[in-house]
C-alpha cells in the first residue's frame, strides 16, 4: 500500500495501529514519540460502526480497535483521506459521541462512568473543540463567540480580557466585533481556536483547521496550534494538511 | 426537470399541499356528516301532530306560543270549522273548547278499624253472591280494638303542596272511647233482632259536623272523618273523530265518546230511569262488573251515574232540560292532597299513654273524577279489609253519592307580561296575579241538613294567575255519564317532546320552579291548586264533545264556542316539503278572519316565568314565589335551528381550512426564503428575476393546480356551494402565500457590512440572551414562526369560541338542544382536526430552523453546555417566539371570537393563550 504522506522513515517504521474500515482490513500508521507527559487523553481499543439500522442500510465499520495515547504537551495528528473516520474519532475522543465499544479516558477517568452532565462539565474544564471551519455562532461577534463558553460557569465578564487577549494571540484583536459572516475562512478557524482556549482547556481537539484555506492561513493555524502544545496543552488535530502532518509530534494514518 | 418532478423532490411543498389537502378532504367530509346529521335532527323532530293552529284572536307573543290553547274564549263557530274541513289541503281539524270547570266534594273520608266478629248468618248477607267466600271458610273473629273500650284521641288534618310549600287546609282533634263490638240479641215485635253494637262504656267518637260518628259494623268499625276540601277539575270538549284522526293510536280512548247518543237522546232524567230500572229489574253479576251495554258502549261507571242522578232528583236539581253529558274520564290526578289521622290512646286525663300511629293517604293515580267514591277511606294500624268475604260487588261500590257542581264561570289561559330575552333566545316573562280564590270552606249544612261546624276550618286563599270567564247560560245541572277513562301520560307521549304541539287541557304543560324568592335554585315541579286557577293546572278531569258543551254551557249548535281548531295538512313529507302547502293552508284560513298560526318546524322552549303575589302571610303580606319554567313553543324554531347551526358548521369549515391555508402559506414562505442560495445559483448562470420567479411559482402551481382538482371534486360531490366557495378561499390563500413566497427570493444586497457594536447590544451570559441574539439575529424567520403560531393560536381560539357558542347559537328550544347535540360530536372532530393540522403545519414552519438550531446546539454542546442549559436555549427560543406570537393569538382569537361568537370571545381568548403556550413546550421537544 502505497503511503500518500511524506514522513520519514523512522516515521514509517514506527506505524502500529490498524483499523478496519467497511469491512476491508485498512492499516493506521502511527509515529510515537516518547514523551514524559501526564495523559489528559487515552483512547482505548474504540470501535466505531455507522448504519445498520431499520432503514436497511449497511452498516459501515468506520473504525476499528483504535488505541492512542495523548500527552500533555503534545501534537497528535490523525490523518487519513476524506471518510477515513479522522472526525469520529475526534467526537469520541471529545466525548461528544460514544464509540460502538472501546473506552475513552480523561486524565485516567473513563467516560462510561459519566452522566452527560458530568461529561459536560468535564469536558468544558479539559477540552477545546474545534469544529471544522469553526463552527462560530452566526449574530454574534468574535469576542461574543469566543466568550461562548464561559457562559455556564458565569464567567463572561471575568474571561473577557483573556478572551480579547486570545483573540490577540490568534491575530485578531482588531476584528473581535467583526461577525463571522464578515471573517474569513482562516479567520473563523483562528477565532474557533481561541474560543476552545478560553477556558484553560488542556486538550484541544482540532478537526480539519487548514481544510479549504491558503498555505499562508494554514501556516498560520499550524504555527497557532504549535504554539499551545509549547504551553503544555494536548493537541489532537484531523488534518490531511502535509504541513500539519510532517509538525505533529505523534501521527495515527487511517488508511 | 419540470415543475411537477421539482414540486415531488421538493418534500415541503408536497407535504404543505398534501396536508392540506387531507385537512380539506377531512373537513368537508365531516361538515357534510355533520349538516346531514343536522338536518335528520330537524326534519325528524319539527313536524307535530298539527301544523296549524287555529284561534279567533292573536296571542300577541311573538314567535313563542303560549301552551294555553283551550282558553274558554271561544270565537271560531261551527260553520268556520266546516269551512276549514272543506279546504282543499285540510287533512284533519281537530276543534277543542273549553267547556268548564267542575267542583266535587269528594266522599266524607272515614277510618275504619277491623273489628271483625266472625261469621254470622244472620249479618252476612251473602246468600245469592256466588263470589262469596264460603261461610265456613270465613277466618276466625279478630279486632284492633280491646274488649274494654280504650280513650282514643283522633286528629285528622289534611295537606296540600303546590310542590314548592305545604299548606295545612286543616287540623281537626276528636276524642272518645272506643272497643271490640259484640252481638246483641234483642228481642222485638215478631221475634229477635240480631244487631252489633259497642262494648259497654264505648262513648265512640265523634267529629264536628257534617261528619258522622263512629259505628260499628259487619267487619270494621268506622269513624267518620272531617270533610276533604273540594277538588275542581276542569272539561274540555272536542269532536271525538277528528280528534282520533289526530292522535292516531293514542287517541283511541275516545272511541266510546264516538257512540255516545245524539243531542236530543240525552236527557238525563230519561237516563237515569233506564238505569233506574235496571237495578230495579235484576242485573246479572257479569253486567255488574263490565258495565251494562248502553247504545253499544259497555258503561262501567254505570253506578255513580245512577247515585248521582237519585241524589240529584233528590235535591231537586234535575229538571226535564237536564241533560247527560258523556264523559271521558282522566285516570289519577296531579293535586297533591294529602288526609291523614294520627291515632294517640290517652288516659282519662287525655295524657298521651301509647302512640297508635298515623295513617295516611293522598289522591293518586287510582283517583278518578265524576267516579272514586271512598278516595280516603284510611286503615287503622293494623287492620284488614275483610270485605271481600262478602264477595264482589263490582262496580257498583264506585258509587259516587254526590253530583258534581259545574259552572261556567271559569278560568282563562294565564296572562304574562314579556321580560328580557337571554342570549340563546330563551324569554323571560312575567305571570300576572290575579284574584285570590279561597279554597277549603265548609258547606252551610251537612247532607242531613245539620248546621256545619265551621271553625274546624280555615279557609286558605289561593292566588288566581287567570281570569275568570262568565261564559253562556247556566242550565239546568248536567248529569256525568262516564263512558270511559284516558291516561294523560299516554296522550303526552304521543305529542312527542321536542315538538310538543299543545293539545288544549289534557296535555298541560308542567311547571317547573327553577329559583325560589330568594334566588336560589330548585328544582320543583309546581303542583295545580285546589281551585284550578293557579298557574299550573293538571289534564282536564274530563272530555267531552261539543253536544257535552252546548249542555253545559247553554249555547246552541253553532255559535263561537271554538277555542281552537288544530289542521293538520294534506301533504306528506318533512316540515320543510311541507312547508310550502302548509304556508298556502294558513292563507287560506286566515282569509276567514281568523288568526291561523304555522306550527310545523315548531318546537318547545322553556320560558323563564316570574311570579309575583303568589302566596300571603297571616297579616296579609304578599311574597313571591320566584321564578319557574314552562314549555311553550317557539315557532320557526327549525329554520331558526336549522340556519343558525348550518352557518356555525360552516364557520367551522371556514375556519379550519382558512387557519391551515394561512399556515400553509407562513411554511412555505419560511421555505422558500431557504432556497435563496438556489436563486443565487440561478442568477449567476444568467436567470432574471422574472424566470427565477416563475421557476419557484411553477412548483406552486402544481400545488395549486391540486387544491383545485380536489376542491371542485369535493365541491362536486357535496354539491353545495359552501364547499365550492371555502375551497376557493383556500386556493387564493394558497396562492398569495406563493407569491409572497416568490417575492422573497428577490436579489438583496447585503449593506450591513459594519462591525459589531457589543455594547451596545445585550451581552450573552445565559441560555435566556442566547436565544434572544440567536432571534433576533434571524429576524424574518423567527417573525414568520411566530406570525405561524399566531394564526395557530387566533384558529383555536376561533374554533374553541365557536364550539363553545354552538348551545347558545342553536337557541334556547328542545329542538336546539337535539340539533346541537348531533352536531356536537362532528363539530368536536372538525376542531380537533383543525388544532392538529395547525399544530403540525406550525412544526413543518418551525422545521426549517431545525437543521441551523441543532448545528449551533451541537457547537454548544461540544464547548460544554450542558444539556440542562441545551434544553433552556431551547425553551428560551421557543418562548420568546411564543411571546411574540402571543398577542397575535390572543387578540386574533378575540377579534374572531367576537366577530363569531361575542358571548365566547372571553374563551376565544384563553383558548388562543393556552394554545400558544402548549406549542412552546411541543415545539421544544420536537427541536430536541
Amino acid at each position: 500500500m502505497t503511503n500518500e504522506l511524506n514522513l520519514d522513515r523512522e516515521a514509517h517504521d514506527r506505524m502500529t495501529a490498524s483499523t478496519r474500515r467497511g469491512g476491508h482490513k485498512t492499516r493506521a500508521n502511527t509515529i510515537v514519540k516518547a514523551t514524559d507527559h501526564a495523559t489528559p487523553l487515552e483512547l482505548s481499543n474504540i470501535t466505531i460502526h455507522y448504519g445498520g439500522g431499520k432503514g436497511g442500510a449497511e452498516a459501515v465499520n468506520v473504525v476499528d480497535d483504535f488505541n492512542m495515547t495523548l500527552h500533555a504537551g503534545e501534537m497528535h495528528c490523525v490523518a487519513g483521506r476524506s471518510g477515513s473516520g479522522k472526525t469520529s474519532i475526534l467526537t469520541v475522543g471529545a466525548g461528544l459521541t460514544l464509540p460502538t465499544s472501546g473506552r475513552v479516558f480523561w486524565e485516567g477517568d473513563s467516560l462510561e462512568t459519566m452522566g452527560d452532565d458530568e461529561i459536560a462539565d468535564r469536558r468544558r474544564a479539559l477540552i477545546g473543540y474545534v469544529d471544522q471551519g469553526g463552527a462560530l455562532i452566526d449574530g454574534m461577534s468574535a469576542l461574543e463567540n469566543v466568550l461562548l463558553p464561559a457562559v455556564p460557569d458565569g464567567e463572561v465578564e471575568l474571561r473577557r480580557d483573556m478572551a480579547k487577549d486570545l483573540l490577540d494571540l490568534v491575530g485578531l484583536g482588531r476584528r473581535m466585533r467583526h461577525r463571522p459572516a464578515q471573517l474569513s475562512g482562516g479567520e473563523r478557524q483562528r477565532v474557533a481556536i481561541a474560543r476552545a482556549l478560553i477556558l484553560g482547556t488542556r486538550v484541544l481537539v482540532v478537526d480539519e483547521p487548514t481544510a479549504s484555506l491558503d498555505r499562508a492561513a494554514a501556516n498560520r493555524i499550524i504555527s497557532i496550534l504549535k504554539d499551545t502544545t509549547s504551553d503544555g496543552i494536548a493537541v489532537l488535530v484531523a488534518s490531511h494538511d502535509h504541513e500539519l502532518v510532517r509538525q505533529s509530534d505523534t501521527l495515527t494514518e487511517l488508511i | 426537470m419540470n415543475a411537477v418532478q421539482r414540486f415531488i423532490r421538493s418534500r415541503v411543498l408536497l407535504l404543505t399541499a398534501s396536508i392540506l389537502i387531507v385537512a380539506m378532504c377531512l373537513s368537508v367530509l365531516v361538515q357534510g356528516q355533520s349538516q346531514a346529521a343536522l338536518s335528520r335532527t330537524v326534519d325528524q323532530n319539527s313536524r307535530g301532530l298539527y301544523d296549524v293552529l287555529v284561534q279567533a284572536k292573536a296571542g300577541g307573543s311573538g314567535g313563542l306560543m303560549q301552551p294555553d290553547i283551550a282558553t274558554g274564549q271561544g270565537g271560531i263557530s261551527f260553520d268556520q270549522l266546516d269551512s276549514i274541513r272543506k279546504l282543499s289541503g285540510t287533512s284533519v281539524a281537530a276543534p277543542i273548547s273549553l267547556v268548564s270547570r267542575v267542583t266535587q266534594n269528594l266522599e266524607a273520608p272515614r277510618l275504619d278499624a277491623t273489628d271483625y266478629l266472625g261469621f254470622n248468618a244472620g249479618l252476612a248477607g251473602t246468600a245469592g253472591d256466588p263470589t262469596a267466600t264460603d261461610p265456613s271458610k270465613w277466618p276466625a273473629a279478630e279486632s284492633v280494638l280491646s274488649d274494654t273500650p280504650k280513650k282514643y284521641r283522633l286528629t285528622a288534618s289534611a295537606v296540600s303542596s303546590d310542590g314548592h310549600s305545604d299548606q295545612t287546609l286543616f287540623k281537626t282533634t276528636a276524642e272518645g272511647s272506643l272497643g271490640k263490638a259484640k252481638l246483641v240479641e234483642e228481642q222485638v215485635a215478631g221475634g229477635k233482632n240480631v244487631r252489633i253494637q259497642g262494648p259497654a262504656g264505648e262513648t265512640g267518637i265523634k267529629f264536628p259536623n257534617p261528619a258522622g260518628g263512629s259505628e260499628h259494623n259487619l267487619f270494621n268499625l268506622s269513624v267518620s272523618l272531617p270533610m276533604a276540601p273540594p277538588v275542581t277539575e276542569s272539561v274540555v270538549a272536542v269532536d271525538p273523530v277528528s280528534e282520533r284522526a289526530l292522535l292516531g293510536t293514542a287517541g283511541d280512548f275516545l272511541a266510546p265518546l264516538e257512540k255516545a247518543p245524539p243531542a236530543d237522546a240525552r236527557n238525563a232524567g230519561a237516563i237515569g230511569r233506564h238505569f233506574e230500572s235496571l237495578f230495579t229489574n235484576g242485573i246479572s253479576m257479569d253486567q255488574l262488573k263490565e258495565g251494562p251495554d248502553f247504545l253499544g258502549v259497555k258503561l262501567k261507571y254505570w253506578a255513580p251515574l245512577m247515585t248521582q242522578y237519585q241524589q240529584a232528583k233528590r235535591d231537586g236539581q234535575l229538571t226535564a232540560d237536564s241533560q247527560a253529558i258523556p264523559l271521558i274520564v282522566r285516570s289519577g290526578t296531579a293535586l297533591d292532597l294529602k288526609y291523614s289521622v294520627k291515632i294517640e290512646e290517652i288516659d282519662d286525663s287525655g295524657n298521651v299513654t301509647k302512640d297508635v300511629g298515623t295513617v295516611t293517604r293522598s289522591l293518586d293515580k287510582d283517583y278518578l273524577p265524576f267516579v272514586s267514591k271512598s278516595p280516603f277511606a284510611l286503615a287503622w294500624p293494623g287492620s284488614k279489609d275483610l270485605s271481600n268475604l262478602m264477595g264482589d260487588t263490582g262496580s257498583f261500590s264506585q258509587g259516587l253519592n254526590n253530583p258534581a257542581t259545574w259552572t261556567t264561570n271559569f278560568a282563562a289561559a294565564p296572562k304574562y307580561k314579556d321580560g328580557e330575552t337571554a342570549a340563546n333566545g330563551a324569554v323571560d316573562k312575567s305571570a300576572t296575579p290575579g284574584d285570590w280564590v279561597t279554597v277549603n270552606r265548609l258547606p252551610d249544612k251537612a247532607a242531613n241538613g245539620a248546621a256545619v261546624d265551621q271553625t274546624q276550618r280555615k279557609p286558605v286563599d289561593e292566588r288566581a294567575y287567570r281570569d275568570n270567564l262568565e261564559t253562556g247560560k247556566k242550565l239546568a245541572t248536567p248529569l256525568a255519564m262516564v263512558y270511559g277513562t284516558f291516561d294523560p301520560a299516554t296522550v303526552k307521549e304521543a305529542a312527542g317532546d321536542v315538538n310538543r304541539l299543545p293539545l288544549g287541557g289534557y296535555d298541560p304543560a308542567p311547571f317547573t320552579l327553577t329559583k325560589d324568592s330568594s334566588g336560589t335554585a330548585v328544582n320543583t315541579e309546581l303542583k295545580p291548586s285546589l281551585s284550578a286557577t293557579g298557574l299550573a293546572s293538571q289534564s282536564a278531569g274530563a272530555i267531552t264533545d261539543f253536544y257535552g258543551l252546548a249542555a253545559a254551557r247553554g249555547y246552541d249548535a253553532n255559535a263561537n264556542v271554538i277555542d281552537a281548531v288544530r289542521v293538520r295538512a294534506k301533504v306528506p313529507g318533512s316540515w320543510k316539503q311541507a312547508q310550502p302547502e302548509v304556508e298556502k293552508l294558513a292563507n287560506e284560513i286566515r282569509g276567514m278572519g281568523l288568526q291561523a298560526t304555522v306550527v310545523a318546524g315548531s318546537a318547545r322552549e322553556d320560558a323563564n316565568i316570574a311570579v309575583p303575589g303568589y302566596s300571603k302571610d297571616d297579616a296579609g303580606k304578599e311574597s313571591p314565589l320566584g321564578t319557574v319554567q314552562q314549555s311553550w313553543v317557539r315557532q320557526d324554531a327549525a329554520d331558526a335551528v336549522s340556519g343558525s347551526l348550518t352557518a356555525t358548521n360552516l364557520t367551522l369549515l371556514f375556519l379550519t381550512l382558512c387557519g391551515a391555508a394561512l399556515l400553509t402559506g407562513a411554511s412555505t414562505v419560511s421555505y422558500v426564503r431557504k432556497r435563496r442560495s438556489e436563486a443565487g445559483t440561478l442568477r449567476a448562470m444568467g436567470w432574471t428575476q422574472r424566470k427565477i420567479r416563475s421557476w419557484v411559482l411553477a412548483e406552486f402551481g402544481v400545488g395549486a393546480a391540486l387544491l383545485a382538482v380536489v376542491g371542485i371534486a369535493l365541491s362536486l360531490i357535496t354539491w353545495s356551494a359552501a364547499t365550492a366557495i371555502v375551497s376557493a378561499s383556500v386556493l387564493v390563500l394558497y396562492a398569495g402565500a406563493a407569491f409572497v413566497a416568490a417575492q422573497q427570493l428577490r436579489h438583496r444586497e447585503v449593506v450591513d457590512q459594519e462591525p459589531q457594536h457589543d455594547e451596545r447590544l445585550m451581552a450573552i451570559d445565559s441560555p435566556l440572551t442566547f436565544a434572544n441574539r440567536q432571534l433576533s439575529t434571524n429576524k424574518f424567520n423567527t417573525i414568520a414562526l411566530a406570525v405561524a403560531v399566531g394564526v395557530f393560536g387566533a384558529s383555536v381560539g376561533g374554533l374553541v369560541a365557536l364550539l363553545i357558542d354552538i348551545p347558545r347559537a342553536a337557541g334556547a328550544s328542545a329542538l336546539s338542544g337535539l340539533a346541537a347535540a348531533s352536531i356536537a360530536l362532528p363539530s368536536i372532530i372538525l376542531g380537533v382536526s383543525g388544532v392538529t393540522v395547525g399544530l403540525v403545519l406550525t412544526m413543518v414552519t418551525g422545521r426549517f430552523e431545525l437543521q441551523a438550531k441543532r448545528q449551533y446546539l451541537g457547537t454548544l454542546r461540544a464547548m460544554g453546555w450542558n444539556p440542562d442549559m441545551l434544553g433552556q436555549v431551547r425553551f428560551f427560543e421557543n418562548a420568546m417566539v411564543g411571546t411574540v406570537a402571543l398577542p397575535l393569538g390572543v387578540v386574533g382569537a378575540l377579534g374572531i371570537g367576537l366577530l363569531l361568537a361575542p358571548y365566547a370571545a372571553l374563551w376565544a381568548a384563553i383558548a388562543g393563550l393556552v394554545a400558544v403556550l402548549c406549542w412552546i413546550p411541543i415545539a421544544t421537544k420536537v427541536v430536541q
